[in-house]
């Protein structure tokens, strides 16, 4: 069997988080009733022009600009013209031979490894409607129903170049690309509202060949997991074929989840002829370099920036840094803190912990009332475990965490004084292990600690009862 | 003939239009005589120049992202030849044949 | 205007007498003219009662508050039908008012009708209309000219005091040379194109209609300006109208292209357009002879460009939304059967040709090579316009041809040999008329100017009028 490299390149389409559509002033509310978000532009009633949404155009220079690409000051945008029923005017407003966006790249962690994606282009586009097939799927469908309220909505369309060479590696950049739209607020980015979407060409070729074999287009891959097993789907199927001498058909395949393959679309032998040409109703865009650098100014630490400074000014492990960059709130939050005056780790390990699930449940905590209990812990005047109850009662109430501890009597017991009578009861009601314990058997230690913190309810001190333990059994 | 029929039906397909054979026959004729009284214009030499696709120079004025009034969907609908439940219908939707 | 303007103004006539007129007029002729496919009565009249309500009370929007216009079929009218004389278009009414339709609305004015085109502006006779040809109103077996040919034969028949057309190639100065009358083609971008239904919007203008100079100059302050809603309308720029001071004729500087004249061109024609040049040069104007070699490639890089533009642009007819609809298996189908049923032949052969030179194997070899033939076209007419003030030409090689004379598309496409220039370049051009040739039709001459030159051509043009003379004043009798 003959070992193969494979070619993946991606092309990415994200809808811009603006409040009105691309080119009409419509909104963009997801979830409307159909067709109630219209008017006559983006129906493409006869006689109506586009206008171009300022914003839409500063959210895909913000996204060239996180994506280290070349702005171009001058844009043209182009028709490309095909008839389907979601497309009101049959044809999309794209830009073809003058994007705004060309030349960046991404980087991103693979493993311990910065691998680095180019960037080929990014432009501005126009949404097409959506339809609902009568039956399962499109083509056992008997008709299908139209809803215009997303067609016109902004999209940005990302491109790589053929420079990813794994499944996962693709899952990975995209789940990057997708962190970096959110850090930078262009998009909400939801797959599964069909904000986010992905196109994928794969392709092989013998190992070490520097001839590119025939490409494959898969569409519409609308899931990380779907993303990763179609190209590993695709990479065995082709592998297969190669191995067997056969050809590779260039074509467009479509992700079935269910069965867990690709199936065929189109072959690109009938790719549609697309007839693109400069959109005579709307002039080039012309941007000014002041506004481009306003636009830079206003770009945020991204996830890769964020990462560094996470390790290397706080110290943090790759997997702690992670976590708070995916989750870039809990990284807000985490800096809220760390400003505060905290120890880092335990900042990061309370996050990690009992906060996060909580956090999901209720939402997030202001760092100041979050701050008192990480105080009283570092203090040692509460253990963990009534950490953890104080957080829960912290979600539920409005009282601070020094109130909640008061309220409840929650305080550590520390004194080895008050701890001394209940050590005794403890050792005076198991005599047999305590016996036992003498003769060698030291691991009985743990189980008279959980003993004593019972009997206390939990507000002993776990370091100080062990102390008093051992000394006690030292006799 | 400059242009084959095959060509014409294609142009045909692309630009979603039955013809019968008569009109194939007839724009087939009425190609190939514009095309070849368009000849003279590729023999102009265009090499110094770019293309103009506005005549008149013009500032592009973008439009501030400011939501308007949509249409109330009875309206929307009011002109489809068939609608369902605030939705246009459309026939079964196949792939284009080439 | 300003007399009618005047009797409106001192009561002598009401508005609603003036549409009473107008209508008359249309019932009268109509039947023979076939100048419009829609008809308002009932919304002219209520209209003109309003605006007569209006003045009682000294509200009027305007001096011209309540006096009628007719506009082409091919701009859209809030809840009346706009068909741009299409099959596919028969029952389709706009849930909005084109840009200029608001604008004269504001003012007052009351739209009487929607006047007959050839479908979606596609021709030059007005022959390929779904509802009709409109007959020439000086030759009833002459055409109109087209594509504007209803909106300048109710004027010209005097059935609407003026109107609005559009222009692509000559849409609005070829009618209006053969029913002898005064037709402006704007700058490209001073006169909204918002809800103007498109034909190839590189090339598309709105334009007035007039039986007057004065009155198209008028009318042409009404519609100009700029518009938020058509991103190609130019800036912050009005018009008023001019004050008529001749002085400005001494040391003008008239083009002549040697192009636009000799062989080819009627002789009568030349002759009107040279006695009114001799004229001018009379008053002091100089006669500067130019040439335009480029306009030899005008037709067909117009050509080129008008059937890619309209192959787009009539592309959302797919009787989805709205128009006609052929129920068939499976939407592609549907598509085409649908288009098939509502577009006429010309249409769709403009479509086949346009699919053609976009096409991914011609792009290069016909669009492309004609955008920049266009940069070559309008480098030559700007480069002329250094030279001189403005250029004067015939506006046809010829008079008004017969119903049914020009059997090839190519013939009729030559109809636009003198005017698509103006197009291409996105210069302003004005059809005055100059006569009439021994058949009693009208003869036209055609102004062209710098962008935004307008004023000059109608300066240029009233002083054509004055040497002509205008015919059929409106409302004669009253004043
Ligand atoms: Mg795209
Ligand atoms: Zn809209």
């Amino acid at each position: 069997m003959t070992s193969y490299d494979t070619v993946i390149g991606l092309e990415i389409h994200v809808a811009l988080m603006t409040e009105s559509k691309f080119l009409c002033s419509c909104k963009t509310t997801f979830g409307a009733p159909p067709n109630s978000q219209c008017c006559p532009v983006c129906l493409g009633l006869p006689g109506t022009l586009p206008l171009i949404n300022e914003k839409a155009v500063e959210y895909a220079t913000k996204a060239g600009l996180a994506l280290n690409c070349q702005i171009h000051f001058f844009s043209r945008f182009d028709r490309k013209n095909y008839f389907y029923p979601d497309l009101p005017k049959a044809f999309q407003i794209t830009q073809d031979a003058f994007p705004l966006c060309t030349d960046g790249f991404l980087e991103y962690y693979m493993d311990e490894q910065l691998v680095r994606t180019a960037i080929t282009r990014i432009h501005l586009e126009e949404e097409a409607g959506k339809l609902i097939h009568s039956g399962p799927t499109i083509v056992d469908s008997e008709y299908s129903l139209v809803d215009y309220n997303r067609a016109g909505i902004p999209l940005i369309e990302i491109v790589t170049a053929p420079d990813i060479h794994t499944p996962r590696q693709a899952r990975l950049f995209l789940e990057q690309l997708r962190l970096l739209m959110n850090y930078i607020g262009v998009s909400d980015t939801k797959m599964e509202e069909g904000s986010l979407r992905c196109d994928a060409n794969i392709s092989l070729k013998p190992a070490g060949s520097s001839v590119l074999g025939t490409k494959v287009e898969i569409k519409n891959l609308n899931s990380f997991r779907a993303l990763e097993k179609a190209l590993e789907y695709e990479e065995r199927r082709q592998s297969k074929l190669l191995d067997r001498g056969e050809a590779i058909r260039q074509e467009s395949r479509t992700w079935d989840e269910r069965a867990g393959r690709t199936i065929t679309m189109r072959s690109k032998g009938d790719a549609p002829d697309y007839r693109i040409f400069p959109e005579p109703d709307l002039p080039p865009l012309n941007l000014d370099p002041a506004w481009v650098s306003l636009i830079k100014v206003s770009v945020p630490e991204l996830p890769l920036e964020r990462l560094k400074r996470l390790e290397e000014e706080y110290g943090l492990s790759r997997y702690e840094a992670t976590f708070l960059v995916n989750y870039r709130d809990f990284g807000d939050l985490f800096f809220e803190l760390a400003e505060i005056g905290l120890e880092h780790k335990s900042i990061v390990n309370f996050l990690m912990g009992d906060y996060a699930r909580l956090a999901r449940e209720h939402g997030h905590m202001a760092a100041k009332r979050l701050a008192e209990l990480l105080q009283l812990q570092a203090e040692g005047r509460i253990s963990q475990n009534q950490a953890k109850a104080v957080l829960e009662e912290l979600f539920s109430c409005r009282l601070s965490a020094r109130e909640i501890v008061e309220k409840k009597g929650l305080e550590v017991v520390g004194d080895p004084a008050a701890l001394q009578p209940v050590v005794a009861e403890v050792l005076d009601g198991n005599r047999e292990l305590a016996a036992r314990y003498k003769n060698g058997e030291t691991k009985l230690l743990g189980f008279f600690v959980g003993q004593v913190m019972r009997a206390t309810q939990g507000k002993a001190d776990p370091e100080t009862v062990s102390q008093l333990l051992r000394d006690e059994l030292a006799d | 003939m400059l242009i084959d029929r095959q060509e014409v039906m294609r142009m045909a397909r692309l630009a979603r239009l039955e013809l019968s054979d008569r009109e194939i026959d007839q724009y087939q004729k009425d190609l190939t005589s514009f095309l070849s009284s368009g000849q003279k214009l590729q023999q102009v030499d265009v090499s110094a120049v770019e293309g103009t696709s506005h005549a008149v120079a013009m500032t592009h004025e973008l439009r501030k992202d400011a939501v308007g009034e949509s249409l109330p969907q009875a309206e929307i609908l009011s002109a489809a030849p068939e609608a369902m439940d605030g939705f246009f219908k459309v026939p079964r939707i196949v792939e284009e044949q080439e | 205007m300003r007399r009618l303007a005047h009797l409106l103004e001192t009561r002598q006539i009401s508005s609603t007498e003036v549409v009473e007129h107008y209508l008359a007029e249309i019932s009268k002729q109509e039947p023979v003219l076939n100048a419009f496919i829609t008809v308002d009565a009932e919304g002219a009249l209520a209209q003109a009662k309003a605006s007569d309500r209006r003045r009682r009370e000294g509200q009027a929007l305007s001096p011209w508050d309540g006096i009628p216009i007719a506009v082409k079929d091919n701009i859209s009218t809030k809840g009346l039908k706009t068909t741009c004389a299409s099959r596919f278009l028969a029952n389709y009414v706009p849930l909005f008012d084109a840009e200029v339709v608001s604008r004269l609305k504001d003012v007052g004015l009351s739209i009487i009708g929607k006047t007959n085109l050839d479908e979606f502006a596609m021709g030059s006779s007005t022959e390929y209309s779904a509802y009709g040809v409109t007959c020439n109103p000086h030759d009833h077996e002459r055409v109109s000219g087209g594509s504007s040919g209803g909106s300048a034969a109710a004027v010209a028949a005097g059935e609407v005091p003026w109107s609005l057309g559009t222009d692509t190639g000559g849409s609005i100065r070829q009618p209006a040379s053969f029913c002898g009358v005064v037709g402006l083609k704007p700058t490209y971008g001073w006169v909204s194109r918002y809800g103007v239904v498109a034909l190839a919007p590189s090339l598309d203008h709105v334009g007035p209609l007039a039986r007057t100079v004065e009155d198209a100059a008028l009318l042409f302050s009404l519609i100009a300006g700029p518009d938020p809603k058509d991103a190609t309308s130019s800036d912050a720029r009005e018009f008023s109208i001019p004050d008529w001071d001749e002085s400005f004729v001494k040391g003008l500087k008239i083009g002549v292209p040697e192009e636009f004249f000799g062989e080819g061109i009627s002789p009568e024609v030349e002759g009107a357009v040279r006695d009114c040049l001799n004229a001018l040069e009379g008053w002091g104007a100089e006669l500067v002879p130019i040439s335009l070699a480029t306009n030899e490639y005008a037709i067909d890089t117009y050509l080129t460009l008008v059937t890619a533009e309209a192959s787009s642009s009539l592309a959302r007819y797919d009787g989805v939304r709205y128009g006609v609809r052929i129920p068939a298996e499976d939407s592609n189908t549907m598509f085409a059967r649908s288009r098939s049923a509502g577009f006429g032949a010309e249409v769709k052969r403009r479509i086949m040709l346009g699919t053609y030179v976009l096409s991914a194997r011609q792009y290069g070899a016909y669009y492309e090579q004609a955008q920049k033939v266009r940069t070559l076209i309008r480098q030559d007419v700007l480069e002329a316009f250094k030279q001189v003030d403005v250029i004067i030409t015939p506006t046809t090689p010829s008079t008004a041809f017969r119903i049914g004379a020009k059997q090839s598309p190519l013939e009729m496409y030559l109809s636009d040999l003198f005017t698509a220039m103006a197009n291409l370049c996105g210069i302003p051009a004005l059809n005055v008329p100059c006569g009439r040739d021994s058949r009693g039709l009208p003869l036209g001459m055609q102004i062209m100017g710098g962008h935004f030159q307008e004023e000059l051509l109608f300066r240029v043009a009233r002083l054509v009028e004055n040497h002509v003379g205008v015919e059929g004043e409106v409302f004669s009798d009253k004043l």
